[in-house]
């Protein structure tokens, strides 16, 4: 705890989160692959859903995400929850979400790059692999509308792996400095 | 004097070598004319280039990760460009292609972590505000829908749709089989009212 504290407090040096530009909202899937990934970034590290109210204080989001609740309650606009939301969300609060999921990145790049490594021993690999997809796979039966397709294509022993896999890619290519950028666009990819 | 700037991750490292450009305004300590870069990727050679071709590598790897980010890998860079990268088995194969005649082309296979590896470094490079040169290199933008691969085929897309409408249809036609009842007009009351009237009570 300590030591996350310190990094996080670390990463406050870092330039100031500009004023997200406002702009159009995101699609539905945008909402979707948003929501997944930071829920990913939880199953990656257990004290997730903390590190994302610190990191919305030190990135000076309080503003539009004033507390856990309104950050729970922006999360829940994703269709595949269980007890989804209605509102929509608005583009400050998608660019806000968007920040916290490229810091929560930047922290995590070193466990995401030693899942995507081929330089790995493949057992360690696929013990490390393990150990994600049973943690996502819990947060998604805790907090998902299991009778999603999406949702099922996730838990699918056959199909779900790979869709980990670029979700992970996705949060790789999304920490640095670039990132939010490359992500926000990635978002508001018009719907297929 | 000689500025010399260094990014580093896990398995590559980006150095810019340059000279401030007092001319233009820049401090003494901002890099603004370049004068060249080396590439140093685990376990391959280190590879050395100007200007061009460092601009070359960020307009092929950074679109390249931009669409990677959106599940829609495609090879970037044509064949008269001096750098390529494209998808392959798995992997991401960069094609550095020499100036020189009769030199073949150094291809690298770079892994998703390698790849991320070089995007960080060159997202670091061109945003750092120590170097004033104005590399030219795209802002992200969303992919369009002709852009987008559809991963799903349309027959499985079209299933659910097409099987509500065909729910439908087999509905309204099976209504539409049901007689109907017939409408209670002012004659068929009387008619009705006379046929419910009790008969009179035999004598």
């Amino acid at each position: 705890m300590v030591a996350m504290a310190g990094k996080i407090t670390a990463m406050s040096d870092a330039p100031p989160a500009q004023t997200p530009r406002s702009g159009r909202p995101l699609s539905r899937r945008g909402i979707e692959r948003l929501d997944l990934m930071l829920l990913c970034a939880e199953a990656l590290d257990l004290n997730g859903g903390e590190a994302m109210v610190w990191l919305s204080e030190e990135l000076g989001m309080t503003d539009v995400l004033p507390n856990r609740v309104e950050l729970w309650k922006r999360r829940c606009s994703n269709p595949l929850r269980r007890a989804t939301r209605r509102s929509a969300l608005q583009p400050a609060e998608a660019d806000a979400l968007i920040r916290i999921l490229t810091a929560l990145s930047e922290r995590l790049y070193p466990m995401l790059r030693s899942l995507l490594s081929s330089a790995e021993p493949p057992a360690i690999t696929a013990q490390r692999w393990a150990l994600f997809r049973s943690r996502l796979e819990e947060l998604l039966r805790e907090r998902f509308n299991l009778r999603r397709g999406a949702v099922q294509r996730l838990l699918d022993p056959e199909e779900g792996p790979q869709l980990c896999r670029e979700l992970i890619q996705a949060m790789a290519l999304s920490s640095g400095p670039g990132g939010f950028e490359r992500l926000r666009a990635s978002l508001l990819d018009a719907a297929r | 004097m000689k500025l010399s700037t260094r990014y580093e991750q896990t398995s590559c490292r980006l150095v810019l070598e340059g000279l401030p450009d007092l001319s233009a305004g820049h401090g003494s300590d901002s890099l603004g004319i370049v004068t060249g870069f080396t590439m140093a990727l685990a376990g391959r050679q280190e590879l050395e280039g100007k200007r061009e071709h460092l601009e070359a590598l960020m307009a092929v790897v950074l679109p390249y990760a931009r669409h990677l980010l959106s599940g829609q890998a495609r090879a970037f860079g044509a064949a008269d460009q001096p750098v390529a990268i494209a998808p392959l088995q798995g992997m991401h194969q960069l094609e550095l292609r020499s100036s020189q005649p009769d030199t073949p082309p150094l291809q690298l296979q770079l892994d998703d972590a390698e790849l991320a590896d070089l995007v960080r470094c060159l997202d670091q490079l061109r945003l750092d505000p120590r170097v004033a040169v104005p590399f030219v290199v795209p802002e992200p933008q969303p992919l369009r829908r002709r852009e987008q691969r559809r991963r799903r085929p349309r027959r499985e897309t079209l299933a659910a749709p097409l099987a509500g409408v065909l729910a439908l249809v087999i509905a309204a036609a099976l209504t539409a089989l049901i007689p109907p009842t017939p409408r209670s007009g002012p004659g068929a009351t009387a008619t009705t009212k006379a046929a419910v009237r009790p008969a009179a009570p035999p004598r």
